[in-house]
């Protein structure tokens, strides 16, 4: 499929313009940056306040005791493993974007690859607070670390809360490079544009960037380098936070279709945060010629595909529960369905698995505000099927005497609702701060766009 | 002032650097001091058990009171004693807190003419008592429960030399009319001891026996009357009559659910029968059983004609039957007629003088016990005849109906005295309150049964300002000088009770608890006019469309154990409700009234309304609301609302206050009296339910094997000492259950070579009746703290042992929306099991992997080990252990739930968990511990029994073994070995290697084959 032709004259965009000092390109996507409306300060102030509620709420908690979020016997992770699971999901957009497609050269990528980098690294970031906010001791949780110690002391690394702490510090380190990586070249076109604390920030943080062949050259294979050490991590990430479940024998969860189901999972909802936070910032900036509904597009491809596996998963889950003849696993599934939490199962399939459907056609697939209520829907339900998994589970396990029932609670809904506060504040500072699109990339698809125009012309 | 010199200069500073030191600590440091004098029997770290005797109702068990450095922290059963042989009730458990009760009264307190309470002195508050009763004569009134023979003696004397107009004795659920229906149909105004161990045919007539008691015994011998191994035909067959399905009935082979208050009906239709088969002459009673042929008693009980016949046949043909009589609930106002009925039903078959013994016990004066009295007294009282009341050992104003008019006869005493050693709704009514000591702090002594007398000892010395009732009585006496003073005996209460034992080896006795002789067995005649009763159905009052069924509850009583938080936490063995009231209704009655569980119904009587949600189950008559006693009180630390905030509200309703005053034939309080009209009020109370179903789903647990199932089984099933091929156990009993490989395992792989143990359990469903007492024990043995309504509520108790009720065999049901009580019992059907869930100590443990910081580990003896300090709370384990006995500390409940003094009580052998840790069963590790270092000093390895855990020791039916799989000869090993047939492990399909073996409960088809 070839991509629309740009709107606008290519060297018109590269190029100053005559009435300008700068490029099109540099301006448009620089130009995110300047100027704060008060639109902007008062959602960025709303996150923050929400965020300081949040960490009210958690001092508290920390003082009193988990006793005050939800939990009830036999349910003894809650919301914030939900929400620490749906933020890891998030997660992984960005390296999928940024490492496999780059592997695979699609080029459609590059408008939105900062931002889904972005994202990765902030979603990383909120789930990382979980594991704190959930631990009932958070001040020894540094005991889940392999540091030597007199006592002779060490870690299980049977437990897959060990591989865990692994594989989320590992993929935060690694977005975080590949984020800083990419930005490189942007805070050098950014630094000698700015002024003031901006121009010492750039400058630091460019690291001396001057375009020089030699750099470009460096810069790219560290990006193709990165993007091959990324790769793996994509699907390791989610299969080791799968494994939390998959290794304990809770019926709903002892299942070896996890890993797979939960990448998935995590990719669909990945990008359908892609869509929920990239639709307004289109608009809101018009960055129309660049995040064109082709893009939009693409990504909805991408969400059909993974919601057609995560749908799959749904029904391969209820098969199998029926096919073991456990009447543990299937009664699991049967109240999963039907029990007190069928509110959030049923939300769960069909934000999940059944309303996705419509992205077969191409009128829905280029409406973008049916694309944004849908990824809402999407977020909402990948939301919920955490919940399903991890609390139905644990409320009708193995012995009927102890089934119980869990209710969110006030803490809960705070943390949570200021876990999204945390990302959207990390979000909002970053789009003010760095190129939101990276401004390079767009510039050499756009050359390389030219010399395919000049190509055909001739 | 003259200057600073060198000297003066250096102790300011160090005054000044002291105190600003000082200053910088929050608390001041805490010091350990040595004894200076070492006490010669304490050393510290062991623990020094006294002989005493359980003050928590009349059963008078025997006590091993645990102390610590001189403090008792742990109560269990004396082996030595006769009525409980070692064992202890969950209520005997629970009184240590009366001792460290919060709420205490700690010094003597006055009213002063504001209407406070002021704390005075001993001597100004006897003083005061004595110019009271002075002036009073023979105005003043005793009123008191049971207090033991020579306190009771004391009393008496007391009330006579002070010339007070009367010394009444009254206990709530005395059981008057039993005491008449004996001297009626017997001639002697005594209550019989019904034997069960050696019975074969039980007809229990709503005695509630196993909740009632006493205790311990009928429990153990309820037991014994059907050990398996004794018994292979099954043993006693036990009919229970009642209108619902209580934690007794559930133990019994069949369960009549007559018509409330026709048991004695039943029972002469039953001897008729039983004649009739036996051929024998019905005698005196020809005229009488005349009227009582199976088809009329049918159509007046409910029962079938045909069941009355057939239970009639087998009574008569069994070798050694006995009917036992109806309880307190069922005391209706013909409840004297239905006792003797019942009496005239144990003749009939043979039954006096053989499972039935009345021996003449010496009656107390003063202990006369009979409601009637009560009645004239509160005549007296309004009548303004009483100007001082003496109350002791009871709380009148709860436990006597609202109708019997005794709170506004109390306002018009002018002085009322409590001896309450902590508040109750009496005490906090009386212008001086004089606290008594608590069990724990007292002499004293019982007397329960003919030829056993057991001793009260004090194992400590009073917490507060407080003294025996004795002690102050005598005290008082002596404030009142002259005759008075001279009638009383010299010394102190204690002297009283040495010369009271006079001709027993005082320091033997009190050593071994008591003077422990055969009960001398006298034979009994019939009276002459024995046959001279009136049995009909009892009238109730009212029109409501149901009859009240208000009965005691199993572990408060009478409302006395209300305010000890582990009777509040320990769940209801039926409803499995904690901390609240219920109306148990029928599931067809909730479906007509539009009800669910926890909505609020209005019960309505012509006496009084109350609310109070609603518990629909099976296990109930459609024409009965059932509520249990002993809940609403408005005074109390736990008993009321206090210890949620809410000082002065009630918690649950108190049903008594609904109840008429009136009485039986004997003049004894009746409580099957009222009809009531019921009705929804459309609110909803959230329950604190611990368990809200009793569908097993056709899982392991709590399994049961039928008599046939096991006669067949042989040795087809599996025990996990044996290791080999892989065998298919039959898992016997239920309906359509899916035969399943179990493979066998040997257990002792699970410790390490080098260890000489590998600790295990053996639980014998067919012994447990789910009365709870070892999860009393094990909560106070390991520092558990309850946790409240609130905490039951969001379901997080800390008990690491909880009694599992399941019915049958179901599976299918699955309720959707709120969670109800999904319930399989169905009216007349007994099949329910009660299985103790502990830790299992897994082989394979699945919450071992699980934990990133090897907080829980496999220890060498084969334990599932727990260190604290290294739990950061990540509550994997919790998730992944399939048997759900982990318990997390969700708050500080160390620090919030053990309000002082009641932190004195912790066991100082067990850590006390913080916020944030996960903790669970240890198997008694501490006792484990104990034991090795005395078998490590004698060089020897750890014998059989030496290390019980607290669950195992006070179960009074011996279901629970522990010992050393490792050891061939443990009990535990042979218990599992020798009912190799019902041994299973709970859950075994999941492949977990427990220690645990369960043994199944056996289904006594039928008859009881």
């Amino acid at each position: 499929m070839t991509p629309p032709p740009p709107a606008e004259p290519v060297a018109a965009m590269v190029r100053p313009a005559s009435r300008y000092r700068d490029s099109k390109v540099n301006r448009d996507l620089l130009g995110v940056m300047k100027g704060t409306s008060i639109g902007y300060w008062a959602l960025l102030g709303l996150c923050v306040l929400m965020v300081h509620v949040a960490g009210g709420i958690w001092v508290y908690q920390v003082y009193k005791g988990l006793g005050i979020a939800g939990y009830a016997h036999p349910v003894f992770w809650g919301a914030y493993i939900v929400t620490f699971v749906f933020w890891v999901g998030i997660a992984h957009a960005g390296t999928l974007i940024s490492a496999i497609l780059f592997l695979f050269r699609a080029k459609w990528r590059n408008s939105i690859n900062r931002s889904a980098e972005a994202m990765t690294v902030f979603a990383v970031l909120t789930a990382a607070q979980f594991l704190g906010i959930h631990v009932g001791r958070m001040w020894k949780s540094y005991f889940i670390l392999p540091y030597p110690n007199q006592r002779g002391l060490w870690i299980n690394f049977k437990s897959p809360l060990m591989w865990d702490t692994f594989a989320i510090s590992t993929y935060a380190t690694i977005s975080i490079v590949f984020l800083f990586i990419g930005l490189i070249p942007d805070l050098a076109i950014a630094r000698d544009r700015a002024r003031g604390f901006r121009k010492g920030l750039y400058a630091a943080l460019s690291l001396g960037w001057q375009g020089t062949t030699n750099q470009w050259k460096a810069h790219n294979r560290t990006v193709l380098h990165l993007s091959g050490l990324a790769t793996p991590l994509v699907l390791s990430v989610h299969s080791v936070v799968s494994w939390d479940f998959a290794v304990a024998i809770v019926p709903g969860w002892h299942s070896t279709i996890f890993a797979p189901y939960f990448v998935a999972g995590a990719i669909f909802s990945g990008f359908a945060m892609v869509l929920t936070v990239m639709i307004p910032v289109r608009r809101i900036f018009r960055l129309e010629a660049y995040i064109t509904d082709y893009h939009f597009e693409n990504m909805s491809r991408f969400i059909l595909l993974t919601s057609i596996i995560v749908g799959y998963a749904y029904l391969a889950e209820f098969w199998t529960a029926w096919y073991s003849g456990v009447e543990a696993e299937q009664s699991a599934f049967w109240l999963r369905a039907f029990g007190p939490y069928w509110i959030s199962s049923w939300v769960m399939i069909i934000f999940n698995g059944v309303l996705p459907h419509i992205l077969w056609f191409k009128k829905v697939r280029t409406h973008v505000p049916t694309l944004f209520v849908l990824s809402v829907c999407i977020n909402i339900g990948m939301w919920f099927e955490r919940y399903v998994i991890i609390i139905s589970g644990l409320s009708r396990e193995y012995v009927p005497a102890v089934w119980g029932t869990f209710t969110i609670s006030w803490a809960e809904l705070g943390i949570v609702g200021g876990s999204f506060a945390f990302f959207s504040m990390f979000f909002l500072i970053f789009l003010k701060l760095f190129p939101i699109i990276a401004i390079a990339e767009v510039k050499e698809i756009a050359i390389h766009e030219r010399a395919h125009a000049e190509e055909g012309a001739h | 002032m003259s200057e600073i010199d060198r000297r003066n200069f250096l102790k300011l500073i160090g005054v000044g650097a002291g105190a600003t030191a000082a200053a910088g600590c929050s608390e001041l440091p805490e010091k350990l001091i040595p004894y200076v004098i070492q006490p010669e029997e304490i050393i510290p770290g062991i623990a020094v058990y006294y002989a005493s005797t359980c003050q928590e109702c009349s059963v008078g068990c025997g006590l091993h009171v645990r102390t610590r450095e001189g403090r008792p922290v742990k109560l269990e059963g004396n082996p030595d004693h006769p009525i409980n042989r070692g064992s202890l009730c969950a209520r005997g458990q629970a009184s240590i807190d009366r001792t460290y009760h919060p709420g205490r009264y700690q010094s003597p307190m006055q009213r002063d003419s504001d209407g406070a309470l002021t704390p005075v002195t001993w001597d100004e508050a006897t003083r005061t008592l004595a110019q009271k009763l002075s002036s009073a004569g023979s105005k003043a009134r005793l009123l008191g429960g049971p207090t033991g023979p020579t306190l009771g003696d004391l009393i008496a004397e007391f009330a006579a030399a002070v010339g007070a107009g009367g010394n009444v004795h009254w206990e709530p659920f005395g059981q008057e009319s039993l005491r008449e229906a004996t001297r009626l149909v017997f001639g002697v105004a005594q209550r019989p001891t019904f034997q069960l161990a050696d019975s074969d045919y039980i007809i229990d007539f709503g005695s509630d026996f196993l909740e009632q008691g006493p205790t311990p015994r009928y429990a153990r011998e309820f037991a014994e009357s059907r050990d398996i191994l004794a018994h292979p035909d099954g043993g006693a067959h036990v009919v229970s009559v009642g209108p619902r399905l209580s934690q007794t009935i559930g133990n019994v082979d069949e369960w009549l659910p007559a018509n409330p208050g026709t048991e004695g009906i039943l029972a002469l239709g039953i001897a008729r029968e039983a004649l009739s088969h036996s051929g024998g002459s019905a005698g005196e009673f020809a005229a009488l059983l005349a009227d009582f042929e199976a088809d009329v008693v049918a159509s007046k009980t409910g029962v079938s004609a045909d069941v009355i016949r057939r239970i009639g046949q087998s009574a008569a043909a069994a070798t050694s039957p006995v009917a036992l009589p109806p309880g307190v609930g069922l005391t209706s106002r013909r409840a004297t007629a239905t006792n003797a009925s019942v009496l005239i039903l144990n003749h009939v078959l043979g039954a006096i003088g053989r499972n039935v013994q009345i021996a003449p016990l010496a009656e107390t004066p003063g202990e006369s016990n009979e409601f009637r009295d009560v009645v004239k007294l509160i005549a007296a009282m309004k009548a303004g005849d009483v100007s001082v009341l003496l109350v002791h050992s009871g709380n009148p104003l709860y436990s006597l109906p609202a109708d019997s008019g005794f709170s506004d006869a109390l306002d018009k005493v002018g002085f009322v005295v409590s001896f309450a050693s902590s508040p109750n709704e009496t005490s906090e009514k009386a212008d001086l309150i004089l606290p008594d000591n608590t069990p724990l702090e007292s002499w004293g002594d019982s007397a329960p049964v003919a030829g056993v007398r057991s001793i009260v000892q004090p194992t400590l010395r009073p917490l507060y300002d407080t003294q025996s009732l004795g002690d102050t009585l005598l005290q008082t006496a002596r404030a009142m000088g002259g005759a008075v003073a001279s009638r009383l005996p010299e010394g102190s209460f204690r002297t009283i009770l040495e010369s009271a034992w006079a001709g027993v080896d005082w320091r033997k006795a009190l050593a071994r608890g008591g003077d422990f002789a055969n009960a001398p067995v006298t034979s009994v005649q019939l009276s002459p006019h024995a046959a001279q009763i009136e049995v009909r159905e009892p009238e109730l009052e009212g029109t409501g469309e149901y009859t009240l069924f208000a009965h005691p509850s199993p572990l408060l009583g009478d409302g006395s154990g209300a305010d000890l938080p582990w009777l509040q936490e320990t769940p209801d063995p039926v409803s499995s409700l904690c901390w609240q009231s219920w109306a148990e209704i029928s599931r067809n009655t909730a479906e007509k009234l539009g009800v669910d569980s926890g909505d609020v119904l209005q019960v309505t009587t012509p006496y009084g309304k109350l609310e109070v949600p609603a518990y629909p189950r099976g296990g109930i008559r459609d024409d009965v609301i059932a509520i249990a006693t002993g809940q609403g009180h408005t005074v109390g630390h736990f008993a009321s609302l206090e210890n949620d905030g809410r000082p002065g509200e009630a918690r649950g309703v108190n049903v008594l206050s609904i109840l008429p005053a009136l009485t039986d034939e004997s003049g004894g309080l009746a409580y099957l009296t009222t009809r009531a009209e019921v009705t929804s009020v459309g609110r909803h109370q959230r329950l604190a339910l611990t368990q809200y179903t009793d569908n097993k789903r056709g899982r392991q647990l709590g399994d049961a094997i039928s008599l046939t199932a096991l006669a067949k089984a042989g040795d087809g099933a599996v025990a996990h000492f044996e290791g080999g091929e892989e065998q298919a156990g039959e898992h016997g009993g239920g309906q359509g259950e899916a035969h399943e490989i179990l493979r066998p395992y040997d257990a002792t792989d699970d410790s390490t070579a080098e260890s000489l143990y590998r600790w295990g359990m053996t639980i014998d469903l067919d012994r447990c009746d789910g009365c709870a007492a070892c999860v009393v024990a094990c909560s106070i043995e390991n520092n558990i703290t309850v946790v409240g309504e609130e905490g039951l509520m969001r379901r997080r108790q800390m008990t690491w042992l909880r009694i599992e009720r399941y019915v049958g065999e179901g599976w299918q049901e699955l309720r959707t929306g709120r969670p109800s009580r999904i319930d399989h019992e169905e009216l007349g059907k007994v099949d329910v099991r009660h299985s103790p869930m502990m830790c299992q100590h897994c082989g394979a443990a699945p919450c071992e992997p699980v934990c990133p910081v090897i907080a829980t580990y496999h220890a060498d003896d084969g334990l599932n080990a727990m260190t604290y300090n290294r739990c950061i709370g990540t509550r994997y384990c919790a998730n992944n252990c399939p048997y759900k006995v982990r318990r997390y500390n969700w708050f500080d409940y160390s620090i919030e739930n053990l309000p002082d003094p009641m932190r004195l009580r912790l066991n100082p052998d067990v850590t006390v968990r913080g916020q944030g840790v996960m903790e669970k069963c240890t198997y008694c590790v501490q006792r484990v511990a104990g034991a090795r270092q005395l078998a490590k000093d004698e060089g020897r390895p750890i014998a059989d029994g030496e290390a019980r855990t607290a669950c195992q020791q006070t179960c009074p039916t011996n279901a629970i073994t522990f010992g050393n799989l490792k050891d061939e000869k443990a009990e535990v090993v042979q218990k599992a070995r020798n009912n190799d047939a019902r041994s299973y492990h709970a859950l075994h399909v999941l492949n977990t290697r427990p220690a645990t073996t369960y043994l199944k409960k056996v289904i006594r088809d039928g008859e009881g084959a």
